[in-house]
């Protein structure tokens, strides 16, 4: 037994050896992270089966809101790509995960860092960064991906940092690119065409998620729930707004679903609007996984809204 | 007769598509004139328009009528005139890039206020308390935070606390923090140099203004002297697998409340320094609900001056030797990803063991050496149920570490208001109640915590 031992180990370690180096090595698959579901569902469009994609946030939270969860570290920590909307959109979170993730190849400033803000210009930036302002964006609006013309540049850019990446696979990404925007496109004219009973149509919402879409859509956005960005209306400004509502005739009011439904449904109860709870990203609210199942979702809840209201 | 039909019948048949054709033609005739007619109208709006250009480029080569003689170089006046304007304008913009501006390079700057009112019901010779009894008045912080990418390597912060001194009053500014911190090491690391909070347990390391309730717990008071403040090194390792795990260690010549440098103008061995460290993980139990469990331990192996001797009320007086602190802490955190700005729950408590060693001096003169196991523990159950409303409960024990017979226990209900990230009020109630062995008396305190924040801020990870 004490001869046949060692020979049995030497054969297992033999064994373990071979195996190891006998497996065939896979080509590993780009490591993406993004902030949100939008951004996750279009890098799944362009990366194909070259990435592998994790989105930090589900899609049922605020945008501002994501949870600093210490499980998202090793993710972040392993990512080659980090896509995010920009716009200072992600203040709350992202900075603090970003320094825990230890990960030098998405630090801001290095090409993993992709801010799919770049190359759009910016809504309602503002004059000043006071506090009394509220909790606003010095860059401007960062709700730009509620505008699919606007979603394309996004698209663009990480389809860019993804051939800047890996340029061996530039043509499978162009190619994954190419079809996905030609799908948006058409997509864009169908929507372009069932928003006609939209057109001019006044709205408010909780939170400032929404002047993107009703430029794109011809519709006007009139007033926000919140009396300034991040900071609970008060009485005044609720009354102020009902008020507002009446003598404009606003027929809509949006809550985004991560919003409390009360004060939104007092206001549409006092000024006989509908109230419509609308998602901001995939997944906010059930059947829209992918970014064209949710503008579907928010353009037939708008306008089956508005002819139930007439 | 038949043939006769059928004569006719071919005429008719022959005649009728020339009738058509006739009928036919006409209307082309017709259109073709029209469209002859406006062809021959849009050639004579073409010359027209030619003659008035013709006559306009020749009034322009020839002198001026004498009817717009006054009329252009007063135009012209005007037009050089707007030019030199536009052309000072843009002289200054191109100035300005030019310009040296200090400012360019500021940091980010952040002030914290806190003020806390309070009403105690006891003196603090009943209490050992720093603050009087009654009502008082009391600037616990003026915190100026500045910080910056120091280069591409590094970023560099510093904490200025201008707080009012407990006897004078006076407001005396100590630098609370300043440190560099690395920002670009491989393998995971990170280095932090300098003055800082060193990461031991869950709390001790945030500033008091940002606790969850107004004062920092009797635990955290009594073994680790408040904040974790020291001067030194530490080093954070975020453990390179798929599941969170984060491992700090650090040394420095003083650590919380061992404030005075250890051995000053003496040689210091490496016995004399703090160390400590601290292990840290994180569980998902589901997508709300989370645990982040962890472990801490602080080791001076020879404290041999720290603050003179410790006077007990039995007459003796204590010096530490040797300074051993462990602690082990969990937060479990109820945090409904939909709605998190509006509801949480969290659960945090950190139980500290010290085992410290004294040489004891007894009045009688006989000396000791001992080492003294002494327990605290705090725990706290805050419930936000709005995003401006939070309610709290905070249970505290401790045993002084230098008599673990002498306990103090402390129950804190408390509500905090948030009006905005950057404007807090909080309002707690607090019974404190000492043991006999401690020499203190039971005290009812209220509290009135306004704490604000000007200028840049940001979400740090202790945050979470």
């Amino acid at each position: 037994m004490k001869r046949i031992l060692p020979s049995m180990l030497c054969l297992i370690v033999m064994a373990a050896v071979f195996c190891c180096a006998a497996t065939p090595t896979h080509a590993a698959k780009i490591r993406v992270v993004t902030t949100l579901t939008d951004l996750a569902d279009f890098s799944r469009a362009v990366g194909g089966d070259l990435v592998e994609v994790n989105s930090l946030a589900t899609g049922v939270e605020d945008t501002h809101g994501v949870p600093m969860k210490p499980s998202f570290v090793p993710i972040m920590n392993r990512a080659d790509l980090l896509v995010l909307v920009g716009f200072d959109c992600e203040h709350a979170f992202l900075p603090a995960l970003l320094e825990a993730s230890k990960n030098p190849r998405i630090q801001v400033g290095t090409p993993g860092y992709v801010d799919c803000s770049k190359g759009i210009v910016p809504r309602d930036v503002p004059k000043s960064t006071e506090h009394s302002e509220g909790d606003v964006h010095p860059y401007g609006n960062p709700h730009y991906m509620l505008d699919p013309v606007l979603a394309k540049t996004a698209i663009q850019n990480i389809y860019n940092a993804l051939a800047s990446f890996d340029p061996q696979h530039q043509g499978e990404f162009a190619r994954n690119r190419d079809a996905y925007l030609a799908s948006l496109d058409a997509k864009i004219a169908e929507w372009e065409k069932e928003v006609a009973p939209l057109k001019g149509v006044k709205f408010v919402s909780y939170h400032e998620h929404w002047p993107y879409f009703a430029a794109r859509f011809g519709m006007e956005y009139v007033g926000t729930i919140e009396i300034k960005p991040g900071i609970d209306p008060t009485a005044r400004h609720i009354e102020e707004l009902i008020t507002m509502m009446r003598a404009e005739h606003v027929p809509l009011v949006v809550r985004e679903p991560q919003f409390p439904e009360k004060v939104p449904k007092r206001i549409a109860e006092a000024t006989g609007a509908a109230l419509v709870t609308l998602p901001i990203m995939p997944g906010g609210v059930p059947h829209t996984e992918t970014y064209i199942k949710m503008m579907d979702y928010i353009i037939r809840t708008m306008v089956s809204a508005l002819q139930g209201r007439k | 007769m038949r043939n006769l039909i059928a004569v006719v019948t071919l005429v008719f048949l022959a005649l009728c598509p020339i009738g058509l054709l006739a009928q036919t033609m006409e209307e082309r005739l017709n259109a073709l004139e029209e469209t002859l007619k406006e062809q021959e109208k849009t050639i004579k709006d073409q010359q027209r328009l030619i003659e008035e250009l013709k006559a306009e480029m020749k009034g322009l080569r020839s002198p001026s009528q004498p009817g717009t003689a006054a009329k252009e170089p007063a135009q012209a006046e005007q037009v050089q005139e707007q030019v030199k304007e536009l052309k000072e304008k843009v002289d200054q913009v191109a100035e300005a890039q030019t310009r040296t501006v200090p400012s360019v390079f500021n940091p980010a700057i952040g002030l914290v206020g806190e003020t806390v009112f309070s009403y105690r019901s006891k003196g603090s010779d009943e209490t050992g308390s720093d603050r009087p009894g009654g009502f008082d008045a009391f600037q616990r912080s003026v915190e100026l935070n500045l910080s910056a990418s120091v280069d591409p390597f590094a970023k560099g912060y510093a904490v200025i606390n201008a707080s009012a001194d407990p006897r004078t009053g006076e407001a005396d500014a100590t630098v609370e923090e300043a440190a560099i911190q690395t920002t670009s090491l491989p393998w995971n690391l990170t280095v932090k140099a300098g003055r800082f909070f060193g990461e031991f347990g869950r709390l001790s390391y945030i500033h008091d203004h940002e606790l969850p309730f107004v004062n920092r717990p009797l635990a955290l008071e009594e073994y680790v002297g408040g904040e974790s403040r020291t001067d030194g090194v530490q080093v954070n390792y975020l453990v390179p697998i798929s599941h969170y795990v984060s491992l700090t260690v650090g040394a420095g010549n003083q650590f919380g409340g061992d404030i005075p440098p250890n051995d000053v103008g003496q040689f210091r061995q490496g016995s004399n320094v703090n160390y400590w460290g601290r292990l840290s993980s994180s569980f998902d139990l589901t997508p709300d609900i989370s645990i982040e469990p962890g472990i801490s331990g602080l080791w001076n192996p020879a404290t041999t001056d720290l603050g003179g001797g410790l006077p007990q009320p039995d007459g003796s007086t204590f010096f530490e030797r040797e300074r051993r602190l462990a602690g082990m802490d969990f937060t479990v955190s109820y945090k409904p990803l939909r709605n998190n700005q509006f509801q949480t729950v969290t659960w945090g408590t950190e139980v500290l063991y010290s085992d410290n060693r004294y040489d004891v001096y007894p009045p009688d003169g006989a000396f000791l050496n001992r080492s003294i196991g002494s327990t605290g523990l705090y725990s706290y159950l805050a419930y936000k149920f709005d995003r401006q409303w939070t309610v709290g409960f905070l249970y505290d024990v401790v045993e002084s570490p230098e008599n673990n017979r002498a306990r103090t226990s402390a129950y804190s209900p408390y509500i905090t208001w948030a009006l905005s990230h950057w404007d807090q009020l909080r309002l707690q109630y607090t019974y404190t109640n000492p043991n006999a062995a401690t020499g203190f008396k039971p005290d009812n305190a209220v509290y009135l915590q306004w704490a604000w924040i000007i200028g840049s801020h940001s979400h740090g990870w202790q945050e979470r």
